[in-house]
């Protein structure tokens, strides 16, 4: 799935998003069953506060570079089908960790 | 002359011959007075720290004098001489060769220290220290130095650690003594590489890079021109690296947030000019190539002429890119020194790299705590990881004039790319070998980095000058 174009203010400069730890719950929810077809309302969840090693939630997509800064989020774990997948979020993002060997900003 | 009449002229006389041996008694008396008042040191014999011998000399023979304060530009004799009065000292001499300086006695012999934190509470002064006896061992005087007025200095325990909050006293860069050979220069350009800079952060602004008049705006064949009056933004290609994520205006205030103002913190460099490149956005993440168009950027204003010495880049990935270690070496070539984050993964770099930091031509920086300990995240790597410098729990800038603690080796990049910077302000014409071997060879070693870093230690700022 593709990632989702970076949103910008009418004056160019990047939307800053200010999610709440359910705003980014519902995000990872929706994206998740949209990835494997199935109801949201299906997809179990556990949200942990978590650490993590950059500002990039240490799920970089390939080519990403980030700050090298620790940076507090959400570590959000779905299980659905039997089968678990990590999230991670922050105030700025959700991003999809090792999906089938990949990391996905979403 | 009847008899009344010469009584009353001998009275007189009686009289003034008593005057005048009472005012010859006075005399005596101030001259006796004088012999045990420190007497001002000529100001041919005062000179600032570098000549301590000389100080010492002087005062040793005239008394001394109990603080030096420097009063911020502007400020009358008349209002100086008010403010010293209020506190029951005197202005004993200003200073040659150190303008704005004035040595100051307090009469009431109170301790040097709390006369310097009296000054240092007034907006007028720009900072005060101790008039210290100074011996050919000053570096290793236990005393401190130089205290900037910058009221949240105490908590930068990177810069000066008295053991505050539980940590080690002494595990620091030894920021205190360098400043007695330079608090750094706004004649030096560093790049800070990152999210942008919020160039209107009042601690800041004054210490921001702007492109000289005589050097004509960036162009490049596919972006054109741009006028890059403020600095570089190589998301939009824009002129505008205003900050929108906080993470590069941390950084920045490392490296050079305004000394002694009075106001927030102090960089590693009191004065210095800040270059800011945004490449990553608001979220704190970029792209490889946005990076490499920066750095072409960094090398053609070097090219143009800005004395730009020094990329600071708190930022990384585990992609190998060939393009970026390329314009990396190109910039090595130019005299620019990249110094990198090793990461935070806690992994070794000699077997996982961490790019940018594991390319050749890179002064990589690992992370230490308040306790001397290599931070619990650090990446590390004896042949990969140079250096290791504070790197947790760092007080730097924020945006909108805040300013917050913040972990990773992205905070202990710009504490070396600020020793760095001093460097060249004390040495102009240096190399980016010579520079790159002065922040190596500084290295206090620490025991938890032996075969971690190649170095084994922690940079100090003052060695780094020696």
């Amino acid at each position: 799935m593709a990632t989702q174009p970076e949103q910008r203010h009418s004056d160019g400069r990047l939307n800053r998003m200010s999610l709440s730890k359910q705003d980014a719950v519902e995000k990872a929810r929706k994206d998740l069953a949209q990835r494997l077809n199935v109801d949201a309302g299906s997809i179990k969840e556990s949200v942990e506060d978590a650490d993590f090693p950059d500002m990039a939630l240490g799920a970089a997509e390939d080519d990403e570079m980030s700050g090298q800064m620790i940076t507090s989020g959400w570590r959000i774990r779905l299980d659905a089908n039997g089968k678990n997948y990590e999230y991670r979020a922050d105030k700025n993002q959700v991003r999809l960790f090792g999906f089938k060997g990949k990391n996905y900003r979403i | 002359m009847n008899r009344n009449n010469f009584l009353i002229h001998l009275a007189l006389a009686i009289v003034l011959i008593l005057i005048a041996a009472f005012a010859g008694q006075l005399n005596r008396w101030r001259k006796q007075w004088r012999s045990h008042v420190p007497r001002p040191i000529p100001a041919s014999e005062k000179k600032r720290a570098s000549t301590s011998t000389e100080i010492a000399l002087a005062e040793s023979r005239f008394g001394r004098p109990e603080v030096l304060v420097k009063f911020k530009p502007g400020v009358s004799q008349e209002t100086i001489d008010e403010l010293t009065l209020g506190l029951n000292d005197r202005v004993e001499d200003r200073i040659e060769n150190a303008p704005g300086w004035e040595s100051i006695d307090d009469l009431d012999n109170a301790d040097a220290y709390q006369t310097v934190a009296q000054y240092l509470t007034m907006p007028e002064v720009e900072y005060a220290e101790p008039n210290m006896e100074i011996e050919l061992d000053a570096v290793e005087s236990s005393l401190p130095p130089i205290h900037p007025s910058d009221p949240r200095f105490d908590d930068q325990w990177a810069l000066a650690n008295s053991g505050q909050r539980g940590g080690k006293q002494g595990a620091d860069i030894s920021a205190m003594h360098a400043w007695l050979t330079t608090t750094g220069s706004d004649k030096v350009v560093v790049a800070v590489l990152d999210s942008g800079v919020d160039y209107t952060h009042e601690d800041l602004a004054p210490n921001m890079w702007k492109r000289p008049a005589s050097i004509a705006p960036y162009h490049d064949d596919q972006l054109g021109t741009v006028d890059d009056e403020d600095g570089f933004n190589a998301i939009d290609n824009a002129s505008d690296p205003m900050d929108e994520n906080g993470h590069g205006t941390h950084c920045a205030g490392i490296i050079g947030a305004e000394g002694g103002n009075n106001i927030g913190i102090t960089g590693v460099n009191w004065k210095v000019r800040i270059m800011p490149l945004k490449f990553m956005n608001a979220g704190g993440f970029g792209t490889t190539k946005n990076a490499i168009e920066a750095i072409n950027y960094v090398i053609d204003r070097k090219k143009a002429g800005v004395n730009v010495r020094i990329i600071s880049a708190s930022w990384g990935g585990t992609q190998r890119s060939r393009a970026l270690e390329e314009v990396i070496r190109k910039a090595y070539e130019n005299d620019i020194l990249f110094v990198a984050a090793a990461g935070n993964a806690t992994v070794n770099n000699d077997r996982s790299p961490h790019y940018p930091s594991s390319y050749p031509n890179v002064l990589s920086v690992a992370a230490l705590d308040r306790h001397d300990q290599l931070a619990k995240f650090s990446n590390y790597g004896v042949k990969s990881v140079a250096i290791a410098a504070p790197g947790v729990d760092i007080l730097s800038t924020w945006l909108g004039n805040a300013y917050e603690e913040k972990s990773g080796t992205s905070m202990a990049t710009p504490v070396v790319s600020g020793v760095a910077a001093l460097i060249v302000a004390e040495n102009p014409r240096i190399s980016v070998d010579q520079m790159k071997k002065r922040v190596l060879d500084s290295a206090d070693p620490v025991a938890g980095l032996k075969g971690k870093v190649a170095t084994g230690g922690r940079v100090n700022a003052a060695k780094a000058l020696e």
